[in-house]
């Protein structure tokens, strides 16, 4: 299954924002867009997730593999704009921990810069 | 308004879109908080993602019963289904304080499923795999929840 996702850029970084539900039938799809980016030489990624209102475990692996694969490529994945519930489900997985997540895209472009 | 539904599926990944806006409605028609449907949608994803992708090899007519109840000051999820016998509760836990390239990929949707319930049950009796898990509809989530709402005001 596809997922909707929009793309914007700031000055150096390019901004995804996935639409609606982020779960098992669709994370494949969204691994292979983020991934398409990466290989296209993008080093800075911001995820928006204004526009998510779910996201299983198996759409948060597709973040855990673009934060290994840009880390090792020097580069930086920052989250931003989560819902309070999805945002505790980040938390309660750590991820807060490996993932800057900040409240509004501006914060998240000086975060990655 | 109904407190209770009931419906049995053959696991597939494209079952879990339907289900969850079957759980959708239930909730609305229920007046259940949101994010307490969002709980019981991501453990639908979860275990049914599991099921489909390890449960079910070798198992002739596979089936998952999912049923959401309203029991006194509860929302219970009850999922039985005959694949292999699997007990969440037994699962070894991730680390979830590794650093990123550290980090493993999987056993996290358990991980996250089994925090914010209230209470997990599990039992296998007729050859049938039987999950509960159980939400304080009076509380905000569980105790981890509990100390972010707090966090956040």
């Amino acid at each position: 299954m596809n997922i909707e996702v929009a793309e914007e850029r700031t000055d150096d970084a390019l901004v995804l924002l996935p639409v609606g539900r982020l779960d098992s039938s669709n994370a494949r799809a969204f691994e292979s867009i983020v991934m398409e980016r990466i290989g296209g030489g993008e080093r800075r990624l911001i995820v928006d997730f204004s526009r998510l209102d779910f996201i299983s475990s198996a759409g948060m692996r597709v973040l855990l593999i673009a934060a290994k694969a840009l880390k090792t490529a020097d580069g930086s994945l920052v989250l931003c704009a989560m819902k309070n519930h999805i945002q505790e489900v980040f938390r309660i997985s750590g991820f807060d921990r490996i993932i800057p997540i900040t409240e509004t895209r501006e914060a998240s472009a000086n975060n990655s810069a | 308004m109904m407190d209770e539904f009931h419906v049995t599926l053959s696991p597939r990944l494209s079952a879990v879109r339907s289900l969850s806006r079957m759980v959708e409605e239930f909730g609305d028609a229920n007046r259940l908080p949101h994010p307490k449907i969002y709980m019981i949608n991501l453990a639908l994803d979860e275990l049914i993602t599991n099921s489909v992708t390890y449960g079910f090899d070798g198992v002739a007519n596979p089936r998952i019963e999912v049923t959401v109840r309203i029991e006194g000051d509860a929302l219970v999820l009850t999922t039985v289904d005959n694949g292999r016998r699997f007990d969440p509760t037994e699962a070894k836990e991730p680390d979830v304080d590794a650093p990123v390239d550290r980090r493993p990929i999987g056993g996290l949707g358990l991980h996250i499923i089994k925090t914010f319930a209230d209470r997990v049950a599990y039992e296998f009796e007729n050859g049938r795999n039987r999950l509960t898990l159980e939400h304080d509809l009076s509380s905000s989530g569980s105790g981890e929840r509990r100390r972010s709402d707090e966090e956040h005001r």
